[in-house]
C-alpha cells in the first residue's frame, strides 16, 4: 500500500505546511519562536465547530469567519504578549511565547472541555466524503482533494501577497533589517500585525480541515501539530516560504511512512527525530541560506 | 541580619518543622513536595541562570533519573547506595549526549532540540511498554530503607511516613545547594557567567565555552536525575505522564519567577509557585473552574513577570554589571589610569 501511504502522507504534508507558514513568516519577520500558533490552529478550528453548531452557520461561512477570527486573535496575540517586548532579551520573548501558549490551551480547556469533539458530520458537504478518483487501489476522496485545492490557492495568495504588494514588499525589507526598513518609512508594528493575521488565518484554515479530515478535534490538537509544523519549517529552513511549504510535504510524507513501515507508536517521534536531525546537521535546512544567529 | 546565619536559621526551622503540631501529613507532603522542586529549579538554573541556555528538555532528565531508579529497584531490588549513583550518572550521561551535538547551537535552536529530547523520553516510556509498563505506570516501587547492615547488622531503617522522607529530601536540598553556591563561586561559575553575559568575549578571553557548556549541560541533567531519583522512591509510582512538558515548564516558571541566576530566587520560586499550585486546588473548584485554570494562572504569570518584572522578583542578572565587586573594582581600576569604562 505504498501509494495510498503516499497519499495520505501528503494530505497531511500540505497541511503541516499550511501551518509551518505561519511560523515561518513570524521567525522571518521578528525572529521570534511564536509558540502559540499551534493554539491558534486549534482554536481556529474550535471556532468553526462552534459557529455550525452554535450559530447554525453553513461549513464553509464558518470557515471564513473562523479565518477572520484566528487573525484577530493572532494580532492580540501580538499586541498583548510580544509587542512590549521587542526590545528585550530573546530568552524573555521565548518564555513569554511558551507562557501564551500553555495559556491559551488552557483556556481553550476551560471554554470547550478538555475531551476531544467529534467534528458535526451533518455539517459537512456530503460529496466530500466520497471517493473522487480511484486509480489501481489508490483511493483518493474529495475531502482530499478539496484540501489539496485550498492549501494550493492559499500558496498561490501568499506568494502574490508577498511578491507582488506593498505590504509583502515591507515584510521582506523588515525580515532583511528592522531599522533599516523604519528608516524607509515602514511601519514595522503594522506589518508584524499583517503577517501574525496571515499567518494566523492560514493556522486556522489548517486546523479546520485536519478537524474535518481526521473527525475529531481537542484542546491538546495544537500541541503536537504546532511542534511538526515548526519541525517542517526548520526542514525547510526556517525564515523561508517556500521552504517551509517542502518541509512540511517532506515531514507528512516521512511521518505516513514511518507509522506504515516502522512503527505506528513513534508516529509523533518522527517529527521530533527529524527536528533533531536536522538542526544538529543542516541548521539552515533544505532552502534556507546559511543561519546567521544574530544576538 | 549577616548573611551567614541564614542557612543555620534556616535548617533549624525546617528540622523542626515535621515535630509542629501543625505539621500532618497533607502538609509534610506538600513541603516535600517545595523541597523536590527546589532541587529542580536548582538544578535547571544552571543552565538558563548561570549559563543563558533556555533549556525547555529539563523534564526528561528528572524523568531518566525516575525512571532508572524505579526500575533498578522493581527489577533489581539494588540498595540505596546504588540505586542514587545509577540515577544520577545516567542523568548526566543522558546529558552530556544530548549536550555533546546540540551545545554549539545557540539560542531558540538549543531550545527546541531540548524539548524534542524531552518528548522523545515521554514517548519512550509510553511505548516501551516491555520495560517500564508504559501509560500502565510504574507501581511497586519498594519505600527507602538506608542499609548499613555492613557496619552492624541491626542497622537497616525502613522509610514510614512522610517525615523520614521530608528529612531525606532536606538533606539532599542542603547538599545541592552547598554545591550550588560552590560552583557559583568558582572557577568553573564565573566561566559560565562570563559565557552568559558574552560568549564572544569569553572565548577570546580564552574560556573554553564548549568544554563549560557540556559541563553545565552534565550538572544541570544530573541534579534533575537526583530530584527524579528520589521522587520516585517517595511517591511509589510512576507515569510517563508526570514528565510531561508542563512539568518543563513550571520549573522554568519557577526559576524566572525568582530571577534567573539566583540560586536562592529559584528556591523562593519553586515554594511560591507549588503553594500557589495548593492554593488553587482549593480555590478553583469553589469559583467552578476546573482544574486546568492551574496551567492558565501559570502561563499568565509567565506572561506578566516578562512583561512587567523581566528580571524576575530577585533580579541578580540585571545587577551583574553593576553590583558584582570584581567589575567594579576593574571599573575602578580602568578609571584611575584615564581609560573608559564602558
Amino acid at each position: 500500500m505504498l501509494e495510498q501511504q503516499l497519499v495520505n502522507g501528503l494530505t497531511l504534508g500540505v497541511i503541516y505546511a499550511l501551518i509551518a507558514v505561519g511560523y515561518t513568516m513570524v521567525y522571518g519577520v521578528i525572529e521570534l519562536i511564536n509558540f502559540a500558533h499551534g493554539e491558534v490552529y486549534m482554536i481556529g478550528a474550535f471556532l468553526c465547530v462552534t459557529f455550525i453548531t452554535a450559530v447554525g452557520l453553513p461549513f464553509y461561512v464558518s470557515m471564513l469567519l473562523a479565518m477572520i477570527c484566528a487573525a484577530a486573535i493572532g494580532v492580540s496575540i501580538d499586541r498583548i504578549a510580544y509587542r512590549p517586548l521587542r526590545s528585550s532579551p530573546r530568552l524573555a520573548v521565548l518564555i513569554t511565547a511558551i507562557g501564551m501558549s500553555i495559556f491559551l490551551q488552557n483556556l481553550a480547556m476551560i471554554i470547550w472541555g478538555s475531551r476531544p469533539v467529534p467534528f458535526p458530520q451533518d455539517a459537512v458537504p456530503a460529496y466530500l466524503k466520497l471517493t473522487a478518483i480511484e486509480f489501481s487501489g489508490v483511493h483518493l476522496s474529495w475531502l482530499q482533494l478539496f484540501i489539496f485545492a485550498v492549501t494550493f490557492s492559499m500558496m498561490l495568495l501568499l506568494y502574490v501577497i508577498i511578491n507582488h504588494t506593498r505590504m509583502g514588499t515591507a515584510m521582506r525589507a523588515l525580515a532583511q533589517n528592522r531599522t533599516c526598513s523604519q528608516l524607509m518609512g515602514v511601519n514595522v508594528n503594522r506589518v508584524i500585525a499583517f503577517t501574525f493575521a496571515l499567518g494566523s488565518s492560514m493556522g486556522a484554515v489548517a486546523g479546520v480541515l485536519v478537524a474535518v479530515y481526521y473527525n475529531t478535534l481537542s484542546p491538546t490538537m495544537g500541541y503536537v501539530a504546532g511542534v511538526k509544523a515548526f519541525a517542517a519549517a526548520v526542514l525547510g529552513g526556517i525564515g523561508s516560504v517556500p521552504g517551509a511549504m517542502l518541509g512540511g510535504i517532506v515531514l507528512g510524507i516521512a511521518e505516513a511512512l514511518g507509522a506504515g513501515y516502522v512503527s505506528s507508536l513513534y508516529r509523533d517521534g518522527v517529527a521530533y527525530a527529524v527536528l533533531i536531525a536536522v538542526i544538529i546537521f543542516r541548521p539552515s535546512g533544505l532552502l534556507g541560506k546559511a543561519l546567521v544567529e544574530k544576538a | 541580619m549577616p548573611k551567614k546565619f541564614i542557612l543555620p536559621l534556616f535548617l533549624a526551622v525546617a528540622l523542626a518543622f515535621p515535630l509542629l503540631p501543625m505539621s500532618n501529613d497533607y502538609v509534610l507532603h506538600v513541603v516535600t513536595l517545595v523541597v523536590v522542586y527546589m532541587v529542580l529549579a536548582m538544578g535547571l538554573n544552571v543552565l538558563p541562570g548561570f549559563c543563558g541556555l533556555l533549556d525547555l528538555g529539563f523534564v526528561g532528565f528528572y524523568g531518566v533519573g525516575a525512571y532508572t531508579a524505579g526500575l533498578l529497584t522493581v527489577h533489581y531490588g539494588v540498595s540505596l547506595w546504588i540505586m542514587v549513583p545509577a540515577a544520577v550518572l545516567n542523568g548526566a550521561l543522558w546529558g552530556v549526549v544530548l549536550g555533546v551535538p546540540t551545545l554549539r547551537l545557540s539560542g531558540d535552536y538549543f531550545a527546541i532540540v531540548t524539548f524534542g529530547f524531552a518528548e522523545l523520553v515521554v514517548l519512550f516510556l509510553t511505548n516501551e511498554i516491555w520495560l517500564t509498563r508504559g501509560p500502565l505506570g510504574l507501581p511497586g516501587i519498594d519505600p527507602v530503607s538506608v542499609d548499613l547492615s555492613f557496619l552492624n547488622p541491626a542497622w537497616i531503617y525502613e522509610f514510614e511516613g512522610e517525615r523520614p522522607y521530608f528529612y531525606l529530601g532536606l538533606a539532599m536540598l542542603v547538599l545541592v545547594y552547598l554545591t550550588m553556591r560552590r560552583l557559583e563561586d568558582s572557577r568553573l561559575g564565573r566561566a559560565w557567567l562570563a559565557i552568559r553575559e558574552d560568549q564572544l568575549a569569553a572565548a577570546s578571553c580564552g574560556v573554553n565555552i564548549y568544554a563549560y557548556k557540556i559541563i553545565a549541560f552534565g550538572i544541570s541533567a544530573g541534579v534533575g536525575a537526583l530530584a527524579g531519583c528520589f521522587f520516585a522512591r517517595w511517591t511509589l509510582f510512576l507515569s510517563p505522564d508526570m514528565f510531561k512538558f508542563w512539568e518543563s515548564f513550571l520549573i522554568l516558571c519557577m526559576v524566572v519567577l525568582g530571577g534567573l541566576g539566583n540560586i536562592h530566587g529559584a528556591m523562593v520560586g519553586a515554594a511560591i509557585l507549588i503553594a500557589l499550585g495548593e492554593v488553587l486546588r482549593v480555590v478553583l473548584p469553589e469559583l467552578g473552574l476546573p482544574n486546568e485554570a492551574r496551567f492558565l494562572v501559570y502561563g499568565l504569570i509567565m506572561i506578566c513577570i516578562m512583561r512587567f518584572k523581566p528580571k524576575g522578583f530577585f533580579p541578580k542578572i540585571a545587577a551583574a554589571g553593576e553590583s558584582n565587586p570584581l567589575i567594579k573594582r576593574l571599573r575602578a581600576q580602568l578609571e584611575q589610569h584615564g581609560g573608559t569604562a564602558r
